[in-house]
């Protein structure tokens, strides 16, 4: 039974299959179960155990024994993340908690395990490094995390340093713009306060609006207009400490523009424009054996060399030529004889 | 034409220095066909080919040196920088193991044109100017792109010398190109294959750990990754048919032909169904 899980054409069959569910997995498609490459892989697990125990031509050479059991590890490894993996994105407003319930695009393995509850962190503001040509570079993202305490510490992350809360992976992305902290005082009942996010900066710079219906009220439209620095011929830096705006608000019969601080009384009630704020679009990421990934795949890689090196050593890519060279068939005998 | 695009004259001379190896090449094996000789091409002829090709590699040197001292990045993003790129680097790994393996210069018949393949593409393309991304600041790019330009370059080799076991088929050429046995030209193609493999593997691993830096993910199945990844797989297969089969060595050379086309799809092909070499360039 081992012998012939071990088959080097069962190989070739799991190696076809892995390609089939790489083709069917081109793009994620939401459509496509997990299991097209979880399968393959699993079966391929089965193919090289069999094959490092019962292989001599494998578990005697220490090369080729590693390099198998690097490939074991990776689709042990890879299946096992295929299965727990979460990835999602989400929107914070500055001065705001992370909230699960507002995540967006979540894609989970069948077999994770929602741990979210323990990811916490206030986002506050962030800067960001534009080149000339409105070409993006660092991002530099202000979050506030526990501190085990009982307090909150800074942390600052980026597009390429991630926030690591058990495990889950945190990044800023390019998704990224500003709000406005608005305040409804209705005519009767409690006033509410809440953030209207616009469009993302730049990349919607031209068209910073948005509309909100505040309860018992009628569609309002906002517009804001900016002053961040914003300039496609040189470099300038994004930073919402720095930038102003005038909220352009619209009920339909009437135009104002409002300064943080101001107000204005609309049917139902008494809108103010509290203070120009932002958001940053977060990108959330969990797979539990990276790290561990990345180390089968060096020794993977460590044992195939090895094993090139073993079989190779005596017979060097240029040891024709220095038999071509004693037999004078070289135009360059000194040098090659002396390889 | 780009007025500013000063690398361009730089590029063509090198590529004028391939032309002139790749005529070298093939004039000298089909001097020996038609004599009927059963024989090596002339030490001279070798001499002339390395010259040219490391004059090319020089040249192309300082047309790669001139477009990043003008736009101040490496040449890692647009099909025109990738294309000028790979042929000074296929060019100049080439050169050195054309050099010190003497065996494998029957290969440079079926090598050099394939350059030139790239060689004629880069002629067609306007050499605009790209903008360099901020994902692309990581030093694990260097390692990724490093790994990749040797894995193709292996690649190369063993498609060369697998194509020489299939021009032998054709009678001038089997006179030509007769010093080494098709045994010994597919040991050595499959050697290559193998160390393909490991630099396919670094590349892919480097690749990987540079776009969780870059990109908050270490694999997302675009167009680029799965079609690396069927490459990979392909290899690693073709190894394994080759130990499981006794397979005849045309179609050995046939299969090697198959994979280097697949590895040069996805260097030159896939990466452009998003418009840029990776789909989060922006």
């Amino acid at each position: 039974m081992m012998r012939w899980l071990a088959s080097t054409r069962l190989t070739l069959l799991g190696m076809a299959m892995l390609a089939m569910g790489a083709a069917l997995s081109y793009g994620n498609p939401d459509d496509v179960s997990a299991w097209v490459l979880i399968g393959p892989l699993l079966f391929l697990s089965l193919n090289l155990l069999a094959a490092i125990i019962t292989h001599p031509g494998i578990n005697r050479r220490p090369g080729l024994l590693l390099f198998h059991i690097g490939l074991l590890s990776i689709c042990i490894l890879a299946a096992i993340g295929r299965l727990t993996q979460f990835e999602a994105q989400v929107e914070v407003s500055q001065d705001g908690a992370f909230d699960p319930a507002t995540m967006q695009k979540i894609k989970r393995g069948p077999w994770h395990t929602d741990e979210l509850e323990k990811i916490r962190f206030v986002q506050q503001g962030y800067t960001v490094e534009y080149r000339k040509g409105l070409v993006r570079g660092k991002t530099r993202d202000h979050v506030l995390v526990p501190d085990g305490r009982g307090g909150w510490k800074q942390r600052v992350i980026g597009d390429d340093t991630p926030l690591i809360i058990d495990g889950y992976r945190i990044y800023s992305t390019f998704n990224k713009g500003f709000a406005a902290v608005l305040t409804w005082i209705p005519t009767q009942g409690e006033p509410i306060t809440g953030t209207l996010h616009m469009p993302s900066y730049p990349l919607f710079e031209y068209r910073q609006a948005n509309t909100w219906t505040p309860p018992g009220s009628e569609e309002i439209k906002f517009w804001l207009r900016l002053e961040t620095g914003y300039d496609l011929k040189k470099a300038w830096m994004l930073d919402v400490n720095r930038s102003k705006g005038v909220l352009v608000v619209n009920d339909g019969s009437k135009r104002r523009e409002l300064r943080p601080g101001e107000g204005l009384e609309l049917p139902g009630g008494y809108l103010r424009y509290e203070a120009l704020s932002s958001w940053m679009g977060f990108k959330i990421f969990y797979f539990p054996t990276l790290k561990w990934l990345f180390g089968a795949a060096m020794m993977t890689v460590l044992g195939l060399v090895m094993h090139y090196w073993s079989k190779f050593r005596h017979e060097p890519l240029a040891e024709g030529d220095a038999k071509e060279a004693k037999q004078g068939n070289s135009m360059f005998d000194q040098k090659v004889t002396n390889v | 034409m780009n007025e500013a695009a000063t690398e361009l004259p730089w590029m063509w001379a090198g590529l004028a220095a391939y032309a002139l190896a790749t005529m070298l090449a093939f004039r000298s094996v089909w001097q020996l066909g038609s004599s009927g000789a059963m024989a090596l091409p002339s030490r001279s002829s070798e001499r002339w080919i390395l010259m040219f090709l490391l004059c090319g590699v020089a040249l192309l040197a300082s047309a790669l040196a001139v477009r990043w001292m003008r736009l101040g990045h490496g040449p890692f993003v647009n099909l025109f920088e990738l294309l000028m790129s790979q042929l000074f680097s296929l060019g100049l790994i080439y050169s050195l193991v054309y050099w010190r393996v003497p065996r494998l210069r029957a290969s440079a018949v079926v090598v050099l044109p394939l350059i030139w393949l790239l060689g004629t593409w880069i002629l067609f393309l306007e050499p605009a100017d790209s903008l360099f991304p901020p994902t692309y600041s990581n030093n694990w790019l260097w390692a990724h792109v490093g790994f990749g330009k040797i894995f193709l370059s292996f690649c190369l080799m063993a498609a060369g010398l697998s194509g020489v076991i299939l021009l032998r088929t054709i009678p001038r050429f089997a006179r030509s190109i007769s010093h080494m046995s098709d045994e010994a030209l597919d040991q050595l193609a499959w050697r290559f294959m193998i160390l393909a493999l490991v630099f396919d593997s670094l590349m892919l691993t480097a690749g990987a750990v540079w776009a969780q830096d870059a990109w908050g993910r270490f694999w997302s199945w675009d167009a680029l990754e799965t079609s690396s990844f069927i490459t990979w797989l392909s290899i690693g297969a073709a190894i394994h048919t080759r130990l499981t089969f006794k397979l005849p060595i045309r179609f050995g050379a046939v299969i090697i032909m198959a994979i280097f086309a697949l590895a040069f799809a996805t260097y030159f092909g896939a990466p452009f169904y998003s418009e840029a070499a990776h789909k989060g360039v922006v």
